[in-house]
């Protein structure tokens, strides 16, 4: 980096015309550019700050946030809620961890069963609702989601029931840092995937067209199939993170699946504004280490999701990417104008 | 299977219909009319279940009045949360207004349950019956009283309900909103009010349910989980805002639940649910009884 600025100061060599390039690349790219710093920060947090506490803080932040952006790219992109994630989550954490328990299958190879699993029962619940109004597929994702939670309670001998199960762990280290670094290697793919989806031609032109389906089907956009896509990844995600869920927590109860943490993850998506991926996440940081002092206090807790919840959704639908939208137009005007 | 299961589970399952068709009625009336997918329909439940329990248990009320305050204290409590939160959503909000109720109510849904847990604890607030005694058709044949009076009362809300709607100028206009809000408008209805009549209806529904159901169901702060979910359950097999059809699909629930209950255990009947509405959504996706009035598919 360093031998580029200087260079680039020098103002005679070749490489001069390195940063335009780099320059358009970055905005031509599906990565938001504010995605860099980002994954800087989340990358040196924990080797600056070496403190055990610390470093779980941050994974359980993480593991949140990645939450709140693989729910967001559904929400967000092709406004269907699904609310039952939580036990789409928990389809993938069963599978991943049953397999491990029963079968004496690698995590490895469990983690991607499970977003498998997930996959398909979100498959089968998009194709069967994602042509009717957008309410319908929350409504029968949040079916789909009490079903999957009631087996669960009920396959006492697979799942021993609400006695919940012990899975073995991803590592063999007691140390957080590992899975840490784990787990932001599985956003940043999944960021990258997702990225990838909605600035693919079908995905921009379905933001093009909005929710505008004889114009979408008029320029040669199926957008039940476009959707169909976008619900089937963000469901195997889900699946995905669950998986490391599992792994990572060593116990697994049916509990997991309940509606209630689907409205914590939908809120954070939704406080850090709808169609941002990265808005929920970088709530998900601000929020968790809060909250970790009212340990033990659930329902304070909830209740200050549900009100924060709601008074973004009265007050200010943009969330807290539209105030740094704010921000960031402040900050230029002012340049322009100095 | 004798006689007397039989007697038994059509009891339960016509009891149990009434509850849900009063409540899937009120839910009915807020998609029909205000287009709101109203999540926290329960916590209303809750809400009349508590005042109920209050009003008869600490103030020694009589059962009926204790039912009737709680009745009328959902109805407040309704019309308070529309003008607090729905009317403010409405004027600012964008985007799809279906979802973003759907939402704000789950919001709400949640900070009302567990408001209710900091205030009151889980502690379970029930009571045996309102009204004793047995009424007795055959020798093996019986019924409670309390049961056959809040099925009465769930009969009696639904058809004043129903009266309402059909025979007064308010019901006119909150059925005329439903079919047209511009033409409703220009005729001189004012929506505002309308809608935080509808509203506060909806949640009477589903307090009165609560109250009349307190023997079979006690106030606990997560009391509304189950016959919320169940209402949605009805609104979604008969077809979104179809107030009729919810209270006929009610009583089937109610019915279907009780033989599935005594036959497959509490775990899979859920299953079975699931099972159904897949099917109905396969076959008939605007719902057993569902006009496309509304508009099921997507545009």
């Amino acid at each position: 980096m360093t031998d580029v600025t200087q260079s680039n100061q020098t103002d005679s060599s070749p490489t001069r015309s390195i940063w335009p390039a780099v320059w358009r690349w970055l905005q031509d790219s599906p990565i938001q550019p504010v995605a860099w710093p980002l994954l800087a920060i989340l990358l040196l947090l924990p080797v600056v700050f070496r403190d055990a506490y610390l470093h779980r803080l941050l994974a359980a932040s993480l593991l949140f946030g990645a939450q709140a952006m693989v729910f967001d790219f559904t929400g967000g992109y092709i406004n269907a809620v699904n609310f039952g994630f939580a036990a789409f989550v928990g389809l993938g954490a069963y599978t991943s961890g049953l397999l491990a328990v029963n079968a004496g299958i690698s995590p490895w190879i469990g983690m991607p069963a499970g977003a498998l699993a997930a996959g398909l029962v979100g498959f089968i619940t998009g194709a069967l609702t994602l042509r009717l109004r957008g309410v319908y597929v929350s409504i029968m994702a949040w079916f789909v989601g009490l079903a999957l939670m009631a087996v669960t309670y009920a396959m006492v001998g697979l799942t021993r029931g609400a006695q919940g199960i012990n899975v073995p762990y991803l590592l063999e280290t007691p140390d957080t840092l590992p899975y840490y670094y784990i787990l932001l290697g599985m956003t940043v793919v999944i960021y990258v995937v997702l990225r990838l989806v909605i600035h693919s031609r079908v995905g921009l032109a379905f933001k093009a067209i909005g929710q505008n389906f004889e114009a979408a089907r008029a320029s040669g956009v199926d957008p039940t199939r476009y959707k169909l896509i976008n619900f089937t990844l963000s469901c195997a995600c889900a699946g995905l993170l669950g998986g490391f869920y599992a792994h990572f927590v060593g116990v697994l109860t049916p509990g997991m699946m309940v509606t209630d943490n689907t409205i914590e993850v939908m809120a954070l998506s939704y406080i850090g504004g709808t169609g941002t991926l990265l808005g929920g996440l970088v709530t998900a940081f601000l929020i968790t280490p809060l909250f970790d002092y009212l340990k033990g206090l659930m329902e304070i807790r909830l209740i200050i999701y549900g009100m924060l919840l709601i008074l973004t959704m009265i007050l200010y639908p943009a969330g807290l990417d539209g105030l740094f939208q704010w921000l960031v137009g402040r900050i230029k005007g002012r340049q322009k104008q100095g | 299977m004798n006689l007397t299961v039989l007697w038994n589970l059509l009891v339960t399952g016509i009891l149990r219909g009434g509850l849900y068709a009063l409540m899937a009625g009120g839910l009915a009336l807020l998609f029909g009319v205000m287009n709101i997918c109203n999540f926290a329909h329960g916590e209303l439940f809750v809400v009349g279940a508590y005042v109920a329990y209050f009003a008869y248990v600490t103030f020694g009320l009589p059962p009926l009045l204790a039912i009737l305050i709680a009745a009328g204290a959902s109805f407040l409590v309704g019309a308070l949360l529309e003008k607090s939160l729905i009317l403010p959503l409405r004027r600012r909000s964008k985007g799809e207004w279906i979802m973003n109720t759907f939402l704000l109510t789950s919001g709400l849904s949640v900070v009302m349950q567990n408001t209710a847990q900091r205030v009151w604890g889980v502690r379970y607030r029930g009571i045996t019956q309102y009204w004793a005694g047995t009424i007795r058709i055959t020798p093996t044949m019986s019924v409670a009283v309390d049961r056959a009076v809040a099925f009465l009362i769930a009969v009696v809300g639904i058809t004043g309900f129903w009266l309402f709607l059909r025979r007064t100028n308010v019901g006119r206009a909150i059925r005329a909103v439903s079919q047209n809000e511009t033409g409703a408008m220009l005729v001189g209805i004012d929506l505002d009010n309308i809608q935080t009549l509808t509203f506060a209806l909806g949640s009477m529904l589903a307090g009165l349910g609560g109250a009349s159901m307190l023997s079979l169901i006690p106030a606990y702060p997560f009391a509304g989980g189950k016959p919320n979910i169940t209402s949605w359950f009805v609104v979604t097999v008969v077809g979104l805002g179809n107030v009729g059809g919810s209270i006929v699909g009610g009583f089937i629930v109610g019915l279907v639940e009780s033989f599935a209950f005594f036959y497959l255990g509490s775990g899979w009947q859920d299953v079975f649910s699931l099972g159904v509405i897949i099917l109905i959504l396969l076959v008939k996706p605007s719902g057993l009884f569902g006009s496309e009035v509304k508009g099921v598919l997507e545009r």
